[in-house]
């Protein structure tokens, strides 16, 4: 199967759903559904066909490829797999929506775009791809209009200046070599002067960083998250946010190459690990940030922010468990924050919209996919044994610990500790507690929606079982960049310096479950007791107020809250108004006599004249 | 061989967790010159709470109590007692460190689906205490790894066999100190007793439960407490050649702390997190920073 | 341990454990609880008996009804009663739960505690000083002893009457019976 078929599948698809849609809606979801099942298959055919390269079109005498890596194919997988199980969990969140075949036709050109931009060999179709990508996603996250516009304007804000730095970096190196192909490049570049790749590194890795929401170039992404519609926004949190990991591969390993990159600059100024320090700190400010959030999309927002950071930390490193544990973490968050903010989606479906934190609760009886959705989601996010998150953690932990950065190592673990309290408190305010009074006859989540939350909750625990199974396609990725591979068994990873075993925990936890599950049976059986019947020392409960939420871990935030704003959001608002100042100065010259106008010419004569008598400049 | 061992752990466990129960409050009685219940206590307390009959709020309420409590048993197969450690090759202190949180968040979604808020208070002041001694702990536990360059608990006890107590070793001393400053927070004694705080929020995330949810509750406190000293003894104390000293080396941790817990009441959520960011944090950064620069001084 | 109760503990683990494990609800009613506190503290140590105080009924098998009790209160304990799991005891302290005492011929209190829930034993006195709770609690061994203690099993089976009793106190209950009323329970 060619490459090109690939793509002209995934963008006529999407742009036949869109005419469908006119026809009948049925007949537009089916397709819909059809069209990213099929590019599933369709990527999942390529395993295994690496180094294909097609040429598919000359533009201005360059000659745009097409081509798959192992990282292609990983990503390209992640990305056609997440994007199906979205379009079949849209289904009945949109259905009764406005502009609904306009909502398809962008979803499936975003999931055609981040396959374009994965499959691409050059840098112009990169680049091509990637602007599709960012404004398509500016059309979705303004879907919902009103504030969401205001959402959109900062992302597109953002992401146009991150694909300038791009194209400045692309236009050089056009400029240099002559060429844009990736692989002629990486031939090419690595003779180049430190200073030139630094440059590189820097341009481009702006442009990527921006995309990957590292800190300080982080604060487009929470109020997009929100304010897209939630189906989106587990498209935009799982894969296209990403695309940023994918760049920074792209430019560090493939391009430049390891060995360059991890040898630039001197001492604690080396550019990996400066990198890398930025890594840790993306993880551990928007951490605890979360913790502050009422709103559930808000706060796995934030934690979509910290754990970019895991991946940043883990690629930037460059070890070979570092860029195993990068890569896995990649596909691990995208897996579990998809579900997370499907079970946030199903949850809003039933309440009307509903994402405060503070007036839900008690849902766990009415909704119970949904409710195993949160709680393998965030169980992955965590990183508890036995789930995905932590095999990948786990990879970076171990690096950081024995190649002696043990400070990078503790903003790394302190991060999975705020991330508990967060998650903690979503669970709890939206599942657990007490049900309020109206959401009383609340109806379980359509099967549409139950079915992508299983498969996602069953994959969490199947990579966190037998991480084997994605760690052996990591490994030739990581072995393409020329690192050494790791030693992967199906159940974990062997090494001298201490390996991990992932059925033997789950058989231990498994059997403790049992034999433990077995003596309360074995007990006298126990009654159960309604909401209602819970110790209020004596008193009879209040029906809809009695559970704790407001301000949750209320003592903590009086202690952490004045250290806890986003200073960079607030910076960037300042940094707007006095722009819009300046502006407004430079307006009030604009007066409309015509007078002013041939006096400000004269000025300037008389400037220039002065300048030439005085310097003599030109 | 591997399965005895994995039979015996959580059973030598369960013994010396709640031997140690019964003597903290025997003890107890005796610090407050009283007669004290007899030793056994604790055991004829789980025999009775077996025989209730108690409610149940649904299933994750049982589950989690389950998943804690297997949790706790799992970490214990990690932790080499004297020389049995069945499992600590499969991924040594960092899979001990996240098998810590089973034991937390079981019991935070048991309590979260009984409905009660005196729950949702315990459990947010268990978590934000976690975060409170995991800062110390976590940088501790650091700079034993970078220490010993491994991330195995066994090597780290094995290494300390034959240098000496890591206590008492030259770039140790301060994460040593650190770690028993933060240890009654670990073990959940006073002054650190907020998760309970029976008086305050009817004991916490324990309100509701009775009969045999309250015993396996118990049993999980027990080996909580087992592992929190089992820990100290092994990372610091050098661990121990057989069961007997490594038992003995424990009972004198606990009676210590038993005597701080006796003397001293209640802090407020807030200030245990004040302190336990402050001194301790202190104590550990320090203690981390030495390790790294006697590291690399011995190394140029 | 003598070998007499060595065989016991072997035959009826479940009976001894109660007898020895007394865990009371920290509840309460009336004046009676100011004898509480010195009791279960260092002056006469209630826990040398396995008695012991605890904060919710959840955790509880006996239930101190220190003093009077106002309509008020028997609602909550009442409720309280309900929510302890079974087997449980209850203990009337003071006069004034067994006949009204000197509240005799209050509007407000109600006179006999028996009739709203099944009482094991009483401990008569204005108020009674804290050895009359141990001698209490030896009688209650006795009694669990003897199979006598079985006013949870009382309440089981007449629990109609007593409703309708609670329900003539205090008007409607706002919570819903914890047994199938008029069935067999
Ligand atoms: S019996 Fe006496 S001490 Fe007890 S409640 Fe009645 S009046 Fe008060």
């Amino acid at each position: 199967m060619s490459l090109e078929l690939l793509l002209a599948a995934a963008f006529g698809g999407s742009l036949l759903t869109y005419l469908l849609g006119k026809i009948s809606s049925g007949l537009r979801d089916g397709f819909a559904v059809f069209v990213s099942v099929i590019l599933v298959a369709m990527i999942a055919g390529l395993y295994g066909k690496i180094g294909a390269v097609t040429s598919y079109y000359h533009f201005m005498g360059l000659e745009l490829t097409l081509r798959i890596s192992p990282l292609s194919w990983f990503f390209a997988m992640a990305v056609s797999t997440l994007g199906a199980l979205s379009v079949i969990f849209s289904l009945s969140y949109m259905r009764d929506r406005e502009r609904t075949d306009f909502y398809y036709l962008m979803m499936l050109l975003i999931n055609a775009s981040m396959l374009g931009i994965v499959f691409s060999g050059d840098l112009v179709s990169f680049f091509i791809f990637w602007e599709m990508m960012s404004w398509s996603t500016f059309l979705l996250i303004s879907y919902n209009r009103g504030s969401a516009l205001a959402a959109g304007m900062k992302y597109i804000v953002f992401s146009i200046i991150g694909s300038m730095a791009m194209l400045i970096g692309m236009l050089s190196l056009y400029a240099v070599y002559q060429t844009v192909n990736i692989y002629m490049l990486s031939n090419l570049v690595s003779s180049a002067s430190p200073g030139y790749l630094l440059f590189l590194l820097i341009v481009f890795g702006t442009a990527f960083a921006i995309k990957n929401a590292i800190m300080p170039l982080h604060t487009w992404l929470p109020d997009a998250y929100a304010e897209a519609p939630s189906p989106f926004t587990a498209v935009l949190s799982g894969m296209l946010t990403r695309m940023g990991v994918y760049g920074f591969l792209m430019i560090m390993y493939v391009i430049i190459g390891s060995v360059q990159t991890l040898n630039m600059g001197y001492g604690l100024l080396k550019f990996n690990y400066i990198l890398a320090w930025l890594g840790a700190v993306t993880i551990v400010i928007p951490t605890f940030i979360a913790m502050l959030q009422n709103d559930a999309k808000k706060l796995l927002a934030w934690h979509g922010i910290g754990q970019g950071g895991y991946m940043v930390l883990g690629i930037a490193y460059g070890t070979n468990l570092g860029l195993a544990g990068g890569i896995f973490h990649t596909l691990n968050h995208a897996i579990y924050i998809v579900l997370l903010f499907m079970s946030v989606a199903a949850v809003q479906y039933r309440t009307g919209g509903e994402r405060d934190l503070n007036s839900m609760g008690g849902l766990i009886k009415k909704m119970p996919i949904a409710f195993i959705g949160a709680l393998f989601g965030i169980s992955g996010l965590i990183g508890l044994p036995l789930t995905n998150g932590f095999v990948s953690k786990w990879l970076i932990y171990k690096t950081l610990i024995l190649n002696g950065s043990p400070f990078l190592a503790f903003t790394a673990l302190i991060g999975t500790w705020g991330t508990i309290l967060s998650v903690y408190k979503f669970l709890h305010n939206l599942f657990l507690g007490q049900l309020p009074e109206k959401y009383k006859d609340i109806k379980k989540s359509p099967v549409n929606m139950q079915i992508p939350i299983v498969i996602l909750s069953l994959t969490i625990l199947l990579f966190g079982i037998l991480p084997g199974l994605p760690l052996k396609v990591i490994n030739s990725i990581i072995a393409s960049f020329g690192f050494k591979s790791l030693n992967v068994t199906l159940w974990g990873i062997v090494s001298e310096t201490g390996s991990l075993n992932t059925i033997n925990l789950f058989a231990a936890i498994l059997t403790g479950c049992v034999i433990i599950w077995l003596i309360l049976k074995t007990g006298p059986k126990s009654v159960s007791a309604s909401q209602e019947n819970t110790y209020a020392a004596g008193a009879s409960i209040p029906e809809g107020k009695y559970h704790y939420t407001v301000d949750f871990y209320n003592p903590f935030y009086r202690m952490i809250k004045p250290y806890l704003k986003d200073f960079m959001d607030i910076f960037y608002f300042k940094l707007a108004g006095w722009t819009q100042t300046l502006c407004n100065i430079v307006r009030k010259t604009y007066t409309g006599y015509v007078g002013h106008y041939v006096t400000y010419i004269v000025l300037f004569l008389a400037v220039l004249i002065f300048m030439q008598l005085k310097w003599s400049l030109w | 061989m591997q399965i005895i061992a994995m039979i015996l752990s959580p059973i030598l466990a369960l013994i010396i967790g709640i031997f140690f129960l019964g003597l903290s409050r025997k003890m107890m009685a005796r610090i407050h010159w009283r007669y004290g219940p007899p030793w056994t206590q604790p055991i004829i307390d789980i025999i009775r709470l077996f025989s209730q009959k108690s409610v149940t709020h649904g299933h994750l309420f049982n589950l989690g109590l389950i998943l804690s409590l297997a949790g706790s048993i799992v970490v214990i197969l990690f932790i080499p007692v004297g020389r049995i450690h069945p499992l600590s090759d499969s991924g040594g202190m960092l899979v001990i460190l996240y098998m810590l949180l089973l034991a937390p968040l079981g019991l935070a979604l048991s309590g979260g689906e009984a409905a009660n808020p005196n729950t949702s208070i315990g459990i947010s002041r268990q978590l934000i205490l976690a975060l409170g001694y995991e800062v110390p702990l976590l940088l501790i536990l650091l700079a034993l790894m970078t220490h010993y360059e491994t991330i195995s608990i066994v090597e780290i006890v094995f290494r300390q066999q034959y240098a000496g107590w890591a206590l008492l070793s030259s770039p140790l001393v301060l994460s040593g100190i650190g770690y028993i400053s933060i240890m009654p927070a670990i073990l959940g004694i006073r002054p650190f007793e907020v998760v309970q705080a029976p008086q305050e929020i009817s004991s916490g995330p324990m309100v509701e439960y009775g009969g045999p949810y309250l015993a396996l509750a118990t049993i999980q406190h027990a080996l909580n407490l087992f592992i929190g000293i089992a820990l100290f003894v092994n990372l610091f104390l050098g661990g121990a050649g057989n069961p007997l000293f490594f038992f003995i080396k424990m009972l004198v941790v606990f009676v210590l702390g038993i005597f701080i817990n006796a003397a001293l009441p209640r802090l407020r959520i807030e200030q245990a997190v004040q302190y336990l960011w402050r001194w301790p944090t202190l104590l550990a950064l320090v203690g981390l920073i030495v390790v790294i620069v006697m590291k690399s001084v011995s190394a140029g | 341990m003598d070998r007499n109760q060595l065989n016991k503990w072997l035959k009826t683990p479940a009976k001894m454990g109660h007898k020895y494990s007394l865990h009371a609800v920290y509840f309460c009613t009336g004046c009676g609880i100011i004898e509480v506190p010195p009791s279960i503290t260092a002056r006469w140590d209630a826990e040398r008996f396995g008695v012991l105080p605890v904060a919710t009924p959840r955790q509880a098998n006996l239930f101190l009804i220190t003093g009077y009790v106002s309509v008020k209160t028997l609602r909550a304990i009442i409720r309280t009663y309900e929510q302890m799991p079974e087997p449980k005891f209850t203990v009337g302290f003071g006069s004034c739960p067994i006949n009204g005492g000197m509240y005799w011929d209050s509007y407000n209190t109600i006179k006999h505690l028996d009739k709203y829930i099944p009482v094991d034993g009483w401990i008569a006195g204005c108020m009674p000083r804290p050895e009359a709770i141990f001698v209490a609690v030896t009688h209650l061994w006795t009694l669990i002893d003897k199979d006598m203690a079985d006013g949870y099993k009382r309440y089981r089976k007449n629990y109609q009457a007593y409703r309708e009793n609670q329900e003539r106190a205090l008007g409607k209950l706002e919570w819903p019976p914890l047994f199938s009323i008029g069935g067999k329970g």
